[in-house]
């Protein structure tokens, strides 16, 4: 007996395929569980498909996954618990860490919280250059997430491929930033440092070639028959499941439901731009798939879009001239009592925020990114939690895997685009 | 807004352009399968669970910030001590709604328990609250009646205490300085 | 994206060991090895199994976390780790001779990571990639192990918030050289941090 028919190009399904009563565990059926042949596999931690520390515990019956529950935990690094001890300059440095793919979305997210308690408004030239940054950014996150999917999947140049253009990316955010990754470049206020006079000869460059890059990428794998075999049909999610189990970005999208925190909440400069917004309705992988790649090239729009605005600021403020928030110019320092003053303050005892709590949410390459942020008054975040797309992102694996054989699994919880750090914070 | 036909609605809060419905836990199930229906509220964000055990233990200066820099005219610009409005219960637990559609709105709903009150699952309106529970539980030790797998998630199986308490400590190592010694 | 100049690195101020100059004599870590290998004396045979051991020394995949992105770009074209026979990272820890434990590591992986360390065959050796690994990083809290030497013995520490791929390149082409001049794995050298 086996679970799944025979292997027809599958469709999106009506109705709900949550598993009952766990929504994010595929548990066995009664009758092949009594058929003794069911096998469980741990397909561990340390695996080089899971992107990264992911445990998934399989239960196979001859190919056919029957059975599938997913542990996280592996990489839980308290956070949260770190970020209540710091003050609030100093725990910007932390979020970028969570979704180390994405890490200035992650930074972006805690300090539009932090400008919203304290009902800071940024000046336009910081608004432009976050979002430019935010989009090199998604760039960057997809042409990992294609990097390591399209390995995975046995497509292996595609990772040399890839990571051209990711270096390209981050010596950009290099120029800017000061380093690869990681890159502290958003504070409370704006910038922490003005656009360096080389950046948009560059950025141009890249923006030029990016677009022919992607070009290069659909060239090996969009119309590669192994790739569709290897994606189209699978991992089906239909639009009705993925909003019931709070899916946002690509797999949402990827599922039909057009939806897009850039268009629908805009925040920073994205009101100002003008791109599409990808959305696919056959809900498989390969529908994601594509969701990614036209992201992409809409990413490279916004970036063109934002270096045009900001050739014309040269000059501009880059960050609030609040100085009880933001350090006073250095040449100040020199001169004005206040200034001095105020430099300490700040860097001693760090800026203090009204008491509150927020809510903000920005759209992340993996999805809806959002941070609760709760103060007391004090120099020190009383509260901080990260909602990560991809935490929720992993509560779809036992609704994908149906029907799936195992060389599917690789594919699907490839496709959920997971990063291992946002998922155990 | 009206929020009057949400059943089980104590307090309306409307702070930094968010609303906030506080609810009693016993009708929170109610009152989310209300917003979901009726509302449309169908996309469950996040459930943030929040310690607030020394809370107002000691007074902040309050100040709101601007971009051109600081208003004297407005209230609580001059640093005035004060303390943090205290708190009825010691942990809230937050879900944060959203309706995908053709109007997107956002909303808190917000319930308060105090230590080892139990919080109903709300499992059954959206499926995605599943690991959001098992977080609460593991890392605030809020219990939630109903929940089909209420086990630990970030930390470890047989991990004691709940870490994001505040009465459980940061951990780790002190750490050496070498113009110490 | 090449940067198109006449003037040597040196010329702007900058000095680093690594460029092969013809006129640069050795720096301070060379001299220090080739005086070690001189004391310890290895015989012609043990040199050309050390030579042999650096030259394909195969990793593990165990990337975590931050630390496993930039451990995935010295793989890739720029910074290419082929030219030191290392791209094949073996999936099998009994095919792997290096452990890169590149991120940070919590109680909950620290189980796991001793597994993958103890299914390791001899010769096997360590290298801390990141301030995570060497030791706790940022995060000095309940969850993180507060450097991995607490659990596997450590041949080099690699610093950074993530190491550049140079700097991994750096700490790996030390280790590369540390065993060429008969330095013996950590195993034989330390025992675990307390």
């Amino acid at each position: 007996m086996t679970v799944a028919p025979e292997r027809t190009r599958a469709t999106i399904y009506e109705g709900t395929r949550i598993p009952r009563p766990i929504p994010t565990v595929l548990q066995v059926s009664d009758e092949i569980a009594a058929t003794g042949d069911v096998l469980p596999i741990n397909f561990g931690p340390n695996h080089p498909s899971t992107h990264g520390v992911l445990r998934l515990i399989v239960d196979l019956y001859g190919e056919d996954v029957v059975g599938l529950e997913a542990v996280i935990g592996y990489l839980h690094t308290g956070f949260e618990k770190n970020m209540e001890q710091k003050s609030w300059w100093k725990a910007i440095t932390y979020p970028e860490r969570i979704d180390y793919l994405s890490f200035q979305a992650n930074e972006l997210v805690f300090v539009l919280a932090i400008e919203k308690l304290l009902a800071l408004e940024t000046p336009p030239k910081a608004n432009w250059m976050r979002t430019c940054l935010c989009e090199l950014n998604r760039i960057h996150s997809h042409l990992v997430w294609l990097g390591t999917a399209a390995l995975e999947l046995g497509a292996i140049s595609m990772f040399w491929y890839c990571f051209r253009e990711r270096e390209q990316i981050l010596d950009l955010f290099e120029m800017v930033c000061g380093t690869r990754m990681h890159t502290r470049y958003f504070q409370a206020g704006g910038l922490a440092e003005d656009i360096p006079r080389g950046f948009f000869p560059e950025a141009r460059r890249f923006a030029t070639w990016m677009p022919k890059a992607v070009d290069e990428y659909e060239g090996l794998v969009d119309k590669n028959k192994i790739w569709l075999e290897r994606t189209v049909g699978l991992g089906l999610l239909s639009a009705e499941d993925a909003i019931a189990l709070g899916q946002s970005g690509p797999v949402l999208r990827g599922s039909g439901v057009d939806w897009d925190l850039r268009r629908v909440e805009p925040y920073l400069a994205y009101g100002d731009c003008d791109f599409r917004v990808p959305v696919h309705h056959e809900g498989d992988v390969y529908a994601r798939y594509r969701v990614h790649m036209e992201e992409m090239r809409e990413s490279v729009k916004i970036v063109s879009q934002c270096l045009d605005r900001l050739e014309g600021m040269e000059g501009e403020p880059w960050i609030a001239d609040d100085r009880k928030v933001v350090l006073p110019p250095r040449e100040e320092l020199h001169t004005s009592m206040e200034s001095l003053i105020h430099h300490f303050k700040i860097v001693t005892e760090g800026y203090c925020v009204p008491e509150g709590e927020v809510y903000v949410t920005v759209e992340s390459p993996r999805g809806e990114l959002g941070c609760y942020v709760v103060s007391d008054g004090g120099p020190r975040p009383w509260r901080v939690k990260f909602r990560a797309p991809s935490f929720v992102a992993l509560e779809a694996t036992a609704t994908c895997m149906s029907d799936a054989l195992v060389a599917d699994m690789i594919a699907i919880v490839g496709s959920l685009d997971t990063v291992m750090g946002e998922v155990d914070r | 807004m009206s929020w009057a036909g949400v059943p089980g609605v104590t307090a309306v809060e409307e702070a930094h352009g968010e609303t906030t419905l506080v609810v009693e836990p016993g009708s929170l199930v109610e009152a989310c399968t209300h917003l979901r229906d009726a509302e449309g509220f169908n996309f469950l964000s996040d459930i943030a669970t929040a310690d607030y055990l020394g809370w107002g233990g000691k007074g902040v200066s309050g100040y709101i910030g601007t971009a051109s820099g600081r208003d004297l005219n407005l209230p609580m610009t001059q640093g005035l001590q004060l303390t943090a409005k205290p708190k009825a219960r010691r942990f809230s637990v937050s879900y944060h709604l959203l309706s995908v559609s053709e109007t997107p709105r956002r909303l808190r709903v917000q319930t308060w328990v105090d230590d080892g009150e139990p919080v109903p699952t709300v499992i059954e309106v959206w499926p995605t609250a599943d690991w959001h529970e098992r977080e609460a539980w593991d890392m605030m030790g809020i219990p939630v009646e109903g929940h089909p797998n209420l086990k630990r998630i970030l930390t470890d199986d047989d991990w004691e205490g709940h870490p994001l308490r505040k009465d459980y400590p940061i951990g780790g190592e002190p750490v050496r300085f070498s113009e110490a010694e | 994206m090449a940067i198109e100049s006449d003037k040597r690195l040196r010329d702007h101020g900058l000095h680093s060991e690594r460029l092969l100059w013809p006129t640069k004599g050795p720096g301070k870590f060379e001299t220090e090895v080739d005086e070690l290998e001189k004391k310890v004396g290895l015989t012609t045979l043990s040199k050309a199994v050390a030579w042999a051991q650096t030259k394909s020394m195969w990793p593990d995949t165990f990337g975590l976390a931050c630390c496993a992105i930039e451990m995935m770009s010295i793989v890739s074209a720029r910074y290419d780790i082929a030219r030191f026979g290392m791209e094949a990272f073996r999936s099998s820890p009994r095919q792997a001779d290096l452990l890169i434990v590149s991120g940070r590591v919590s109680h909950k992986m620290a189980k796991p990571l001793r597994q993958i360390y103890d299914q390791m065959l001899e010769p096997k050796w360590v290298i801390a990639m990141g301030a995570c690994a060497s030791s706790g990083g940022m995060f000095n809290n309940y969850a993180i192990l507060q450097s991995v030497d607490k659990i596997v013995q450590v041949d080099i520490y690699v610093p950074g918030c993530p190491p550049r791929p140079e700097q991994l390149m750096e700490g790996i082409i030390r280790l590369h050289e540390a065993v060429q001049a008969g330095v013996p794995p950590a195993y034989d050298l330390r025992s675990l941090a307390p």
